[in-house]
């Protein structure tokens, strides 16, 4: 049996008619469109599919589209809003924060969330909190400097 | 350092082209592509890794609303696939060999549909003896997984006697015995390494669509022409009927070579009139995907009383599992083992190389395929030895490595040999010959040297009336920034700014042939192709602005966006800009160029990269923490030294994981780590401090003569820590990975 749910996700709301079992990440990436979002482990564990639900970064592999219900989403794509870019994505751009940029995503989600939280981490503060998102490319260290120099510009 | 010319765009760290596209979601990877109408793919794989099929059942599958096609082998034709050797069915017809091998394959509306159907499908099984570790398959008793290997398209001669053995590689030098009989000492180790699983966050995906009689394909590969190939081969179509796409890939590290579900898509697609997309869960990536080779590496080498290396014998025995279809190079084998006498001058030298079949996972390509494998076994035996000489690991390795005017142990000449240089380098970063300050705090050092790839590679290169020049490529960006350095070679070339230079992809019908990527080749050849269409199309311009300034095309000169004519009176010149609008405009549209470049031979090019490890280890528990890197690298001219580093950075981090965590754990044929959880690729949290050390000679095949970098970090990593721990605790592990378990119980059995 489907449920009906709405989701504001980047500020668009959307009614849905959803299986149960359909996980978030099916519903943005396949029923919205929304390809951004990224699934690699599907186990939570590797953080390509973050996005913020209500300002809280969850895994949406893991997270049944019913459990969002009513919840405001941001994924990668509404990150930024009306601007380009913001500092931290610009951030990653310039200081080469990904390679194949399949975690990406992922990655700048949760550096955002960070920076909304702790705007001025330490290095041992970002490792900590990004410890939880994969990057295979990149060896993490230009994901840090790129976290820290948004620090620096003072805006995430 | 050498200082280079003034570049305005060559050797400045410019961000990624595609990287406001990547970091907002837009980038298209193989799994975001929509199509209307598309069906979602599954493939049935086996439980046993060694069973005859006795039946397969698939009319409850066929049954299931939603369903819309279901295959199975009998139900393709009887051809075997390979990117080299063809040994492997597309979908296991009489006999299964692996655990993970796909039986059937279905197509259905939607991913639980197919899901479902597959547990609808019944195979009955009859279990066959199975053999998983590759000496006991060479046994003579060995249950044999191929009839007859030899009858396989793309097999090289000869076949070996020993079973299981497809393919045996053997280099010598000098005269083995002579060379052990002159010897004063003579040691035997053996070293083995799992297998390690490539870890990128893409799975592999496939899509394809029948349009018009044409098949169009995207799929998580590097090598778009190699795509179309192996495809045309195994589905028995014309090539140019196959139209490759190229999306983004996510990640590749050599593992993205072969179409692995590109044909089932395309009989799912033909059978149900649809598109077909398949993307593998993580947990099939980890079950069957095509790790990295097993090995167990044994050397015997006699030394001379002072040190130097006299006669080297290696064998390196590969377990490559069921099928060799992954394994692209032309002797079918593991590139690495021709490297397993390392860096050094040794008169006599045999070495040996074997692939073996056995009931497991079948075995790809990673990155620098081999190399880290054998570089952990060379480097920890000479630094074994060099302990047992009671001589400074340095001091031995700077007598024996290869010099200027040496031959390779598999004797070939080298051109610009740095190693001494680079030794000398990395030990003077890590202070190697500072005392350690703390108890249990050990320094190692491990060195390798490689090649510069070649191959052919064509670009499109256009220019717009408005003056803007758009490269077109059909060699994939896997994330190491190349497309980036097509832009800014365009841009150095023509004078333009960065804004003013796009690069784009192309399908395969947008040029004749590309190599794609791979093989320490990309930027060479790539960046050659780009270099010289961004000549052949300045001459174009310069002859347009020679008709305006009046004089001949070759009295002009490109200074800072303008042609120069040079000579006698006042000097007059034309922006590019211009130029291009009249060239454009006397054309009839934009200008266009296509080159197919040859890299030709790169022989006796190499470069050397020579790292130390820091360690602390705990000694009540084993665990080994890496405290810091120094990473020496000889290079050329670094085009982009933002790409450049994170070449040196991810390549130190996945070899991290290689030596210390990671383990695709294989009990029974069964992988057991089926999951990202369980199978530990590095975190952030792992990285150590890591000093890099650029040892700079502007010389290589690379455009501004430069060499390549992609695939060197990666292989001394763990051989530098192996080292470290014995010097920090004296036991060595001659197993990887380095993990707290094993140095514990090294530590209890220490006499």
């Amino acid at each position: 049996m489907k449920y009906a749910i709405t989701l504001h996700v980047n500020g668009q709301l959307y009614t849905l008619e959803v299986e149960p079992t359909r996980l978030l990440v099916d519903i943005l990436r396949y029923d919205l469109g929304l390809t951004g979002t990224k699934e690699a482990c599907s186990v939570g564990v590797c953080g390509a599919c973050t996005v913020l639900v209500d300002g809280q970064m969850v895994s949406s592999c893991l997270m049944p589209g019913v459990a969002a219900a009513g919840s405001s989403i941001t994924t990668v794509e509404g990150l930024a809003g009306r601007e380009e870019l913001l500092p931290v994505q610009q951030a990653f751009v310039d200081y080469g924060g990904f390679q194949c940029g399949i975690c990406t995503p992922g990655q700048v989600i949760a550096a955002k969330a960070l920076l909304d939280e702790n705007p001025h981490p330490t290095a041992e503060e970002i490792k900590e909190w990004m410890m939880g998102n994969l990057c295979r490319c990149t060896g993490y260290y230009k994901i840090l400097e790129s976290v820290q120099r948004a620090a620096e510009g003072g805006q995430a | 350092m050498t200082t280079s010319p003034a570049y305005t765009a060559i050797g400045k760290p410019i961000g990624q082209i595609e990287g406001p596209a990547k970091v907002s979601g837009k980038g298209a990877y193989t799994a975001d592509v929509a199509l209307p109408g598309v069906l979602w793919g599954k493939a049935l794989r086996s439980p046993f890794p060694h069973a005859r099929i006795v039946s397969v059942d698939t009319s409850r599958a066929r049954a299931l609303m939603g369903v819309h096609g279901v295959i199975t082998g009998r139900d393709l034709p009887d051809v075997l696939y390979g990117r080299r050797m063809r040994d492997m069915p597309l979908l296991a017809r009489d006999r299964v060999r692996f655990v993970g091998e796909k039986v059937a394959a279905v197509a259905a509306e939607t991913p639980e549909i197919a899901a479902e159907a597959l547990r609808l499908i019944e195979v009955e099984y009859q279990e066959l003896p199975a053999v998983f570790d590759p000496q006991e398959a060479m046994g003579p008793g060995a249950p044999r997984l191929h009839d007859d290997v030899s009858a396989y398209p793309g097999h090289r001669e000869p076949v070996s006697d020993l079973t299981n053995v497809f393919s045996v590689v053997r280099r010598t030098k000098g005269d083995l015995e002579q060379g052990f009989r002159e010897s004063d000492l003579v040691f035997e180790h053996t070293f083995t390494t799992p297998a390690q699983h490539q870890g990128y966050l893409e799975p592999h995906a496939a899509l394809v669509d029948i349009q018009q009689g044409r098949i169009h394909v995207w799929v998580s590969n590097k090598s778009p022409y190699a795509v179309r190939e192996q495809l045309a081969q195994v589905l028995g179509v014309p090539e140019e009927q196959i139209v490759v796409h190229l999306p983004h890939v996510g990640g590749d590290f050599g593992g993205k070579g072969a179409l692995m579900d590109a044909p089932l898509c395309y009989y799912l697609a033909r059978a149900s009139g649809r598109p077909v997309k398949m993307v593998m869960t993580y947990l099939e990536e980890l079950m069957a995907g095509n790790p990295r080779n097993t090995g167990v590496i044994t050397f015997k080498t006699g030394v001379k009383r002072d040190g130097r290396l006299w006669a080297w014998q290696a064998r390196c025995v590969w377990n490559t599992g069921a099928y060799g279809a992954f394994l692209p190079i032309p002797t079918v084998n593991v590139a690495g083992g021709m490297q397993s006498a390392g860096s050094y001058r040794i008169p006599h030298v045999e070495i040996e190389s074997l692939c073996i079949y056995t009931n497991c996972v079948p075995r790809g390509h990673m990155r620098s395929p081999g190399a880290p494998q054998v570089c952990f076994a060379v480097e920890s035996h000479v630094d074994m030895m060099a302990r047992a000489l009671g001589m400074d690991p340095l001091a031995f390795r700077l007598m024996n490595v290869l010099e200027e005017g040496d031959t390779t142990p598999t004797g070939e000449a080298l051109r610009d040999v740095h190693a001494k240089e680079t030794l000398q380098a990395a030990a003077a970063a890590s202070g190697w010959d500072t005392p350690k300050q703390r108890p249990h705090h050990g320094r190692g050092m491990a060195l390798y040297d490689r090649h510069v790839g070649s191959g052919l590679s064509t670009v499109t290169l256009t220019m717009a009336e408005d003056g803007r020049a758009t490269l077109t490529t059909v060699a994939p960006d896997t994330g190491t920034g190349s497309h980036t350095i097509l832009q800014q070679i365009v841009a150095e070339e023509l004078h333009l700014p960065l804004s003013q230079v796009g690069v784009t992809v192309g399908t395969t019908d947008a040029a004749p042939f590309d190599a794609g990527v791979g093989g320490s080749r990309t930027t060479h050849i790539t960046g050659q192709a780009a270099y010289r269409a961004s000549q052949e199309l300045k001459g174009l311009l310069a002859a347009a602005a020679a008709q305006v300034l009046g004089v001949a095309a070759d009295a002009l000169r490109l200074e800072q966006g303008s042609f120069v004519a040079t000579g006698s009176g006042a000097a007059r010149s034309l922006p590019v800009a211009e130029a291009a609008r009249l060239a454009t405009r006397a054309a009839g549209g934009p200008l266009r160029v296509q080159i197919t470049h040859d890299g030709g031979s790169t022989a006796g090019i190499t470069s050397f990269c020579v790292q130390v490890a820091d360690v602390q280890v705990d000694p009540e528990t084993g665990q080994v923490t890496v405290e810091r890197i120094v990473s020496a690298h000889d290079v050329g001219t670094i085009i982009n030294p933002l790409g450049h580093q994170g070449q040196i950075e991810g390549g130190i981090i996945q070899s991290l994981g290689f030596a210390t965590s990671e383990e695709l754990v294989i009990e029974e044929g069964r992988v057991t780590t089926l999951h990202l959880g369980e199978y530990k690729l590095p975190v952030m949290k792992d990285i150590p401090e890591l000093v890099t050390v650029l040892v700079q000679h502007p010389e290589g095949p690379v455009p501004y003569a430069g060499k390549a970098i992609g695939e060197v970090s990666n292989c001394p990593v763990a051989a530098a820590i192996a080292n470290a721990v014995e010097d920090a605790v004296g036991v060595r592990i001659t197993d990887l990975p380095i993990t707290a378990e094993k140095v514990y119980r090294a530590l209890r059995a220490k006499p």
